[in-house]
């Protein structure tokens, strides 16, 4: 079996906000970015999210790499689309239910509900979602932390299944 | 003496007279009754991990042992997890009390049936100092500008690089790291603040160590520009707003906010 941390990539993501007037007085806001790949050290600034996004992409693609290493090229295929029906379903609404556990935790929550009970009970109790009803602020910006990294998984996932799929057009 | 004084005043205090002294800035260390402990004497890795990994959980009440054994020993099965924490607990308190009597509990490390928790009373942590010395800061600041200064430079004068250096590759010490690093940062700039219109130099000198940390810190650019300009020198105002604009353009793609401009214009 392999060690939990070759197969984990954890990211640290600093915002900082900047609020200013511009050049008719109105008020803006603007967001400064930082990411740092923990266990790698890499670190990129960002404005745009999708560029962060981009960045955990990037390691989480040499992540997989570096795991399916020794696999021949059919079980590499067969491991991301088992994988795909799972995430497929998720893809869709990833990025918008994070935002929107941001703005509404509790709606957000349900939603999430919603879409766990159609992936199945496994993904299910890997969030441990029922737990987050109750839960505390700090517990709502863990789960928003998490729903980006899936978010980011099923991004880089998608990306492989379409490479798989051209190869085998 | 006001509250904040003697808040100060103990804090300072309990950095020269607490029996066990760790730095975890920089590099690590870990100092009991005037005595550096070695590497060699922390024999194993896994050892000097947990104690590191005490000390960055120190803000929590108790830890439960096996949340501790899950994040240093995750891949462990449960006995041998049992084993290896068991080790290197006994691992910790032979180096930091070699001479302690059987039967009697360790001094630094606090047990409480199946959780730990370092003993704040008789460890005095850089990290921690730097924390409690910037929330006096914060306190004085507006109402007691030397008292604010002081513990700025208290805080600051305990920051000497990166947290735990040695596990920057370690997920459990990352969130600790990006804290200090923010909260250094802004101690940084709230004394540069209050330095700039005694001592724009020293604004100069602290701004610079926030981009040292930051280079995208916008803060220290606009603190930097007027320090120079308050000391006359408009090249090197100039200067530091090029500085600005060419880190921001690299690392962002984004121009300077219109304070940065505001000030830069005043120069022009």
């Amino acid at each position: 079996m392999a060690n939990n941390n070759d197969q984990t990539a954890s990211f640290m993501v600093r915002f900082s906000q900047k609020i200013y007037e511009d050049g008719k007085g109105d008020a803006q806001v603007q967001w400064r970015g930082k990411i740092s790949h923990v266990q790698g050290g890499d670190k990129e600034n960002f404005v745009e999210f999708s560029d962060a996004i981009q960045f955990i992409q990037t390691k989480l693609s040499e992540l997989t790499k570096q795991a399916t290493i020794n696999k021949s090229p059919e079980e590499q295929e067969g491991i991301l689309t088992r994988s795909l029906d799972i995430w497929k379903k998720l893809s869709a609404t990833g990025a918008k239910m994070a935002i929107e556990t941001i703005k509404d935790p509790r709606k957000g929550v349900a939603q999430i509900q919603e879409q766990i009970s159609q992936v199945g009970e496994d993904i299910g109790q890997r969030l441990e979602i029922d737990e987050w009803l109750g839960a505390k602020k700090s517990d709502y910006n863990d789960l928003r932390d998490k729903l980006q990294q899936v978010t980011t998984q099923l991004a880089s996932l998608h990306d492989k299944v379409d490479k798989l799929s051209k190869k085998k057009k | 003496m006001s509250g904040l004084d003697d808040r100060l005043s103990v804090l300072k205090e309990k950095q020269s007279s607490a029996s066990l002294q760790v730095r975890t800035f920089g590099s690590f260390s870990a100092v009991v009754d005037g005595q550096s402990i070695s590497s060699k004497t922390w024999g194993r890795d896994k050892t000097l991990q947990l104690f590191q990994f005490l000390i960055t959980a120190r803000s929590r009440s108790s830890l439960h042992r096996e949340k501790i054994i899950d994040r240093l020993w995750e891949d462990a099965e449960k006995d041998e997890g049992d084993r290896n924490f068991k080790v290197a607990l006994h691992g910790i308190n032979k180096a930091l009390e070699p001479n302690r009597p059987p039967r009697t509990d360790p001094k630094f490390i606090i047990r409480q049936g199946i959780t730990y928790q370092i003993n704040h009373e008789e460890i005095w942590i850089d990290a921690q100092a730097v924390e409690d010395y910037i929330a006096v800061a914060n306190e004085a600041r507006g109402t007691n500008d030397n008292i604010a200064i002081s513990a700025y430079r208290s805080a600051l004068e305990c920051h000497s690089g990166i947290y735990l250096p040695n596990r920057i590759y370690e997920d459990w010490s990352s969130e600790e790291r990006e804290r200090l690093q923010v909260l250094i940062l802004s101690a940084y700039i709230s004394l540069a603040e209050l330095m700039l219109k005694q001592q724009p130099l020293e604004t100069v000198r602290l701004a610079q160590k926030a981009i040292s940390i930051d280079n995208t810190w916008e803060d220290a650019y606009q603190l930097q520009m007027k320090a120079y300009l308050t000391q006359g020198n408009r090249p090197a105002a100039i200067k530091s707003y090029q500085q600005c604009v060419k880190v921001l353009d690299k690392e962002f793609g984004l121009d300077p906010l219109p304070e940065t401009q505001e000030i830069y214009d005043s120069i022009m």
